[in-house]
């Protein structure tokens, strides 16, 4: 539960304990259940956040600065300027380590700025130089010299933009399947910051950020890496990806109480969504049904490398043992979103048969999973699933209009029909007896 | 003890940050001052590197080298470029190779494409970097000439010192002149 809510409780449990509706020693143990709050002032929230932000602005204003290219300077005054903000940034870091070595937000902010200034100093020894513009080389130089400062500082936002920076790289790669590899080492290199991270607070805005990254990048990285496992890999790479995220942020250790703190939940389910929503149209299926193969994204018989086929399988193998564990706790909702890569594993089985098929499945799935939410919302009163169902629903439909030949008249009544399904719905049950969560 | 652990592997990344840029500046800098110098015609655009600021552009006219026979590179693969120089001066490739070649001048390259005929490589002379208001007035400035149809000695080329298979970029000219003069010329007649 996150401490704004435990702090609630605690605010109210002296109010229930007189009226009687709790036994002091109930109290006391639900106390004891979520121990002490840890006391996170607005004050340190604001410095951390204000902190990090001004180092990224004054960074980003330096490379600017130096961007402008000071051509009435000589080669070698040049060459050492390009050391002024590397110094500076390192000063900065160093007197973090020293003197404030308990504030995460002066040590977050000092790497942010130095992660920056590495990048400026490096791009100033270019441009003097006019050294060759092979930006992939510019960026990994850059993401190795800063990714020790993630675990020296232990600081989240350098860590988000290394992993930004060799997704980039990765992808500047793309003709190399073998270099691209080498995405998994690096990436996976941020991983003990981030379970650091997590079991030091986990629903922080830190924590928020650095998931983002981490999903973001890492399905872009899948979906460059993995596409030469088998031929339209991303059919079951993809949904596989969004899974892991999304089931194992639906584990019962999920306890945060706004959706800015769950990002594994929102944007998996978010991503799952639109794959499904993706299989549902004719293009999905249709260059597979005509070719048997698709050319795009595949180079051709060579396949994959062994180490590429390791990481595809681990990858299905972790969203399978996920998706069979959530089967298990009989979470409905959860299941339904986490069973789409084993059905895009069966849509892809029968690749090269007449598109309809796979289509009418996946609309069918869609419509199961936005039902389901429907009628589960409903029956636990969460106007948050309901609403959620509602708008899967209501895409499906609109997209299906749109998709097909129908008349403006028609389509102009269904979608009067959806907005008044909307709101019908939710004034329902906001009068139900209970109210609505 | 932690504390001090912590402080000495930050000296340690801080020298490797350091050392980084030192040794890029160290290994053009030599080249600069020891390389041979070329002479490569070129035609210049100007893009812009959200981190390294504006710069021309440079599309070498000599990145081909016919096919030697039975030789296949495939894209992407290192090869070393042969230098020599035509009856006006300019740089020309003569020959490539998958081996470093002993006692000519070579630039160590990347493969483009591979035809049957000819061999397009890439040697790492790509751009020059300008300041934010000279760039697209030296690019405006060398296709005016380039669409005038001039082409003589004098024309649009790029001096390139190389030195152990190491190409660096040390100047370019227009008209027979440094850009940043015919630039801040051109400049002065706008104001």
């Amino acid at each position: 539960m996150s401490q704004k809510a435990v702090r609630w409780l605690y605010q109210q449990l002296p109010d229930l304990v007189a009226k009687g509706v709790l036994s002091q020693e109930a109290a006391d143990k639900i106390k004891q259940h979520f121990g002490e709050i840890k006391e996170t002032s607005r004050t340190s929230v604001i410095l951390f956040f204000c902190g990090v932000v001004g180092a990224i602005f004054i960074g980003l204003g330096i490379i600017l600065l130096l961007a402008h290219n000071w051509e009435n300077l000589s080669r070698t005054t040049r060459a050492l300027v390009s050391f002024a903000p590397l110094l500076l940034g390192q000063g900065l870091a160093l007197g973090a380590l020293l003197k404030r070595p308990a504030s995460a937000a002066f040590k977050e902010a000092s790497a942010t700025f130095l992660s920056l200034m590495v990048a400026a100093s490096i791009a100033l020894v270019c441009q003097t130089y006019h050294i060759p513009g092979e930006t992939g080389a510019f960026v990994i130089t850059w993401m190795l010299l800063i990714l020790p400062l993630v675990y020296l500082l232990e600081a989240s936002l350098p860590a988000a933009i290394y992993l930004v920076g060799v997704t980039s790289w990765a992808g500047s790669h793309w003709n190399d399947p073998a270099r691209m590899l080498l995405f998994w080492p690096l990436a996976l290199a941020v991983v003990p910051h981030f379970i650091w991270a997590v079991r030091r607070e986990i629903y922080t805005l830190r924590s928020t950020i650095l998931s983002f990254a981490m999903i973001c990048c890492f399905s872009v990285g899948a979906g460059f890496t993995l596409r030469n496992a088998f031929p339209d890999s991303w059919l079951v790479v993809l949904p596989a990806t969004y899974a892991v995220f999304y089931l194992l942020a639906s584990r019962p250790f999920d306890t945060a109480t706004a959706n800015w703190q769950r990002p594994w939940r929102v944007l998996g389910s978010l991503a799952l969504f639109v794959h499904a929503l993706l299989l549902t149209f004719r293009f999905a299926w249709k260059e597979m049904a005509d070719f048997g193969l698709s050319e795009m994204g595949w180079e051709g018989a060579q396949g994959g490398a062994p180490v590429e086929y390791l990481i595809t399988v681990a990858l299905i193998g972790a969203a399978g043992a996920l998706f069979l564990d959530t089967v298990r706790r009989r979470d409905t909702l959860a299941s339904l979103f986490g069973a789409l890569p084993f059905l895009a594993m069966g849509g892809y089985c029968l690749r090269g048969q007449p598109p309809v098929f796979t289509q009418a499945f996946f609309n069918a799935y869609l419509f199961v999973l936005s039902v389901s939410h429907i009628l589960i919302g409903g029956r636990r009163s969460s106007l948050g699933t309901v609403n959620m169902g509602m708008l899967m629903l209501a895409v499906l439909i609109i997209t299906r209009f749109f998709d097909s030949d129908i008349g403006f008249i028609l389509k102009g009544l269904v979608f009067i029909c959806v907005g008044v399904g909307f709101l019908l719905t939710n004034i329902w049950l906001a009068r139900r007896p209970g109210g609505v969560r | 003890m932690k504390g001090k652990v912590l402080i000495g592997l930050f000296f340690c990344l801080a020298a490797v940050q350091i050392i980084t840029p030192l040794a890029m500046i160290r290994g053009q800098e030599v080249v600069l001052k020891e390389g041979a110098p070329f002479k490569f015609k070129t035609a210049p655009v100007d893009p812009f590197d959200a981190f390294r600021g504006r710069y021309v552009a440079l599309r070498l006219e000599q990145d081909t080298v016919p096919r030697p026979g039975g030789l296949f590179l495939s894209e992407g693969q290192t090869a070393y470029a042969v230098l020599g120089v035509d009856d006006q001066g300019f740089a020309v490739l003569t020959d490539v190779l998958t081996q470093r070649p002993a006692g000519v001048p070579y630039i160590q390259a990347k493969v483009n494409y591979c035809a049957a005929d000819k061999i397009q490589l890439d040697l790492g002379i790509d751009r020059y970097y300008m300041g934010e208001k000279a760039a697209p007035v030296a690019e405006r400035l060398a296709w005016q000439r380039l669409r005038r149809g001039v082409r003589d000695e004098q024309d649009t080329y790029a001096v390139v010192r190389v030195k152990d298979g190491r190409a660096v970029l040390e100047a370019l000219y227009v008209a027979g002149r440094p850009i940043e003069d015919a630039v801040r010329e051109e400049l002065q007649k706008q104001t």
